[in-house]
């Protein structure tokens, strides 16, 4: 165990992101072995060598060695830079891929971050530029981190598989983070979206408009779905068109969900209808199954509640996603932070799915410019 | 002249005489009143669960409350009246506390029985039939726990696994 403590090892190319990540803020190093070593193409692939590269951008000092096949990661973190970044991202996967990550390092940045990332905003794998605009900032609003300089913004819009996006992300440093307290989602208040079109007719946005609308109507009149169709050299290098939602409660949560139409030359051909419909469907879902944090941003919510001040957060989430039972795991390796977990069945007041009450004290910031041991 | 002044200092005196009984009156009435309620939280703390103990509480408490009313806009009145003639007051005080004295312990002795008397209805009527779901308070509190616990699926020991849960016994 006496090794456990200095450097963390692991086995295998999952959640190669969280463990990176919660290897810069707590400063221990990790070594990540066997990834796809038994693959026909073994190694990291190209987008994880960009993410990769892109944490080599933020930070100051990191040491960084991959094996001649890629199999084998050794991290060792620095401090975590940050100031002015420019970088193109892989189009195989979306910017969500890699703003996902970014978010949970900015606010820890010596300088505040302001980054312009190319690649792909939209794709059916990650979550969308528009959806982490809409769910992820506010969230981060409610630990403290807020200021006119704390902006994303979709500057050109790009689709799988070609790309030419851009985007805009600048977020400020914070010494602290407030505790939460998010125990009362509330009750669904209004919904917004956006349905997007690139290098297609602009009227797909309206039809997909039409056809969510068919089926939100019947729950709550207060529905707008803006219609976002760039041009030019905004519009990126492929053609598609897709739909997100952002529900509002009462209490200020924001629950999302989001369809893109299938890359060019790749499957069959999307209908904006259906697309439209389906989304509205999956919007529902994810209402059913409520929280005050919507499934995809699960886990930044936990990671900065563990690093907020040495006070007790709580929030409640909908059941637990697959990807944040594992960063729990992670956690509670990095960080030694157990959290306290439990069930809130369904009851008279809590409609939907079966909720989960998370409680932790956070490790406190300070602590984190020193090495955790 | 002299008559007339004499009859006048009369009449005040008597009058001083009227309004110090209504005073006396006043103050045994406060008096009985606190005794009253120093009773009444007697009797709450031993019976606080008896309904029956609470609707007659409420009655006691009701009526005292108009009585205090109606003390209150004599006492006001009495007042007004006495400032003028402060020395008269503080003689005819004496006198009333010293009625007020001997009528207190007349309540006193009342209030007990009433009381006494209160404490036998509550055991008599409340206990036996209203209350069974008092009964073995704790034993359905720690069943409704173990059936709440072994229904709900034990998510930090799915998530952090078995060993975690050694380490915290």
């Amino acid at each position: 165990m006496a090794t456990q403590a200095h450097s963390l090892s692991y086995a295998g190319c999952n959640f190669l992101r969280q463990r990176l990540v919660l290897s810069t803020l707590s400063g221990r190093p990790v070594k990540i072995r066997r990834i796809r070593a038994r693959d026909d193409n073994p190694g990291l692939r190209d987008f994880e060598a960009s993410f990769i590269r892109l944490l080599d951008k933020v930070t100051n000092g990191s040491r960084i060695e991959i094996n001649q096949t890629g199999t084998t990661l050794y991290y060792q973190p620095g401090l975590l830079y940050g100031g002015s970044v420019e970088h193109d991202c892989n189009v195989l996967r979306s910017i969500g891929y890699y703003l996902e990550s970014l978010l949970c390092l900015a606010p820890f940045m010596k300088h505040p971050l302001r980054i312009v990332l190319r690649g792909v905003t939209n794709d059916q794998v990650d979550p969308s530029v528009d959806v982490l605009k809409a769910t992820a900032l506010p969230l981060l609003k409610q630990f403290g981190i807020d200021g006119e300089s704390f902006e994303l913004k979709v500057v050109r819009r790009g689709m799988p598989p070609g790309g030419g996006g851009e985007v805009f992300f600048s977020c400020p440093v914070r010494k602290v983070l407030k505790p939460i307290q998010l125990t009362d989602p509330g009750k669904i208040k209004r919904i917004r979206g956006t349905a997007y079109s690139v290098r297609v007719s602009p009227q797909m946005a309206n039809r997909i408009v039409d056809s969510a609308r068919s089926i939100l109507n019947k729950f709550i009149p207060d529905i707008y779905i803006y219609t976002d169709h760039m041009k030019g050299i905004n519009s990126g290098k492929s053609p598609g068109f897709g739909l997100s939602l952002v529900a509002e409660t009462t209490n200020g949560t924001f629950l999302s969900a989001e369809l893109a139409s299938n890359p060019q030359g790749q499957g069959a051909a999307v209908l904006p209808e259906d697309l439209g419909r389906n989304c509205a469907k999956l919007l529902l879902e994810e209402i059913y199954r409520g929280g005050c944090v919507d499934s995809t941003n699960q886990s930044l919510a936990l990671l900065l509640m563990t690093l907020g001040q040495q006070d007790v957060s709580k929030v409640l989430l909908g059941p637990l996603s697959p990807y944040t039972i594992e960063f729990l795991r992670h956690l509670k390796s990095f960080f030694q932070i157990m959290f306290k977990i439990e069930t809130k069945p369904c009851g008279e007041e809590l409609k939907g799915g079966d909720k989960v009450l998370m409680t932790c004290v956070g490790v406190g910031f300070s602590n984190l410019s020193k090495t955790l041991k | 002249r002299d008559i007339s002044e004499s009859k006048v200092v009369g009449d005040y005196s008597k009058a001083g005489l009227l309004q110090t009984n209504g005073l006396s009156k006043s103050l045994n009435l406060e008096s009985s009143l606190t005794v009253n309620k120093a009773t009444l939280a007697i009797s709450d703390s031993g019976h606080c669960t008896a309904e029956e103990a609470f609707a007659s509480e409420d009655e006691t408490e009701e009526s005292s409350s108009l009585n205090t009313e109606e003390e209150d806009s004599e006492n006001e009145e009495v007042i007004r009246k006495k400032f003028p003639k402060s020395s008269q007051v503080a003689g005819d005080q004496r006198l009333g506390s010293e009625n007020l004295i001997g009528e207190t312990s007349d309540v006193e002795d009342l209030l007990k029985e009433e009381e006494d008397y209160k404490e036998e209805n509550d055991y008599s009527t409340e206990t036996s039939g209203a209350l069974k779901w008092k009964e073995d308070l704790s034993r359905k509190a720690a069943e409704a726990f173990l059936r709440q616990q072994q229904a709900t699926p034990n998510l930090r020991k799915l998530i952090y696994g078995t060993v975690t849960e050694d380490n915290e016994e």
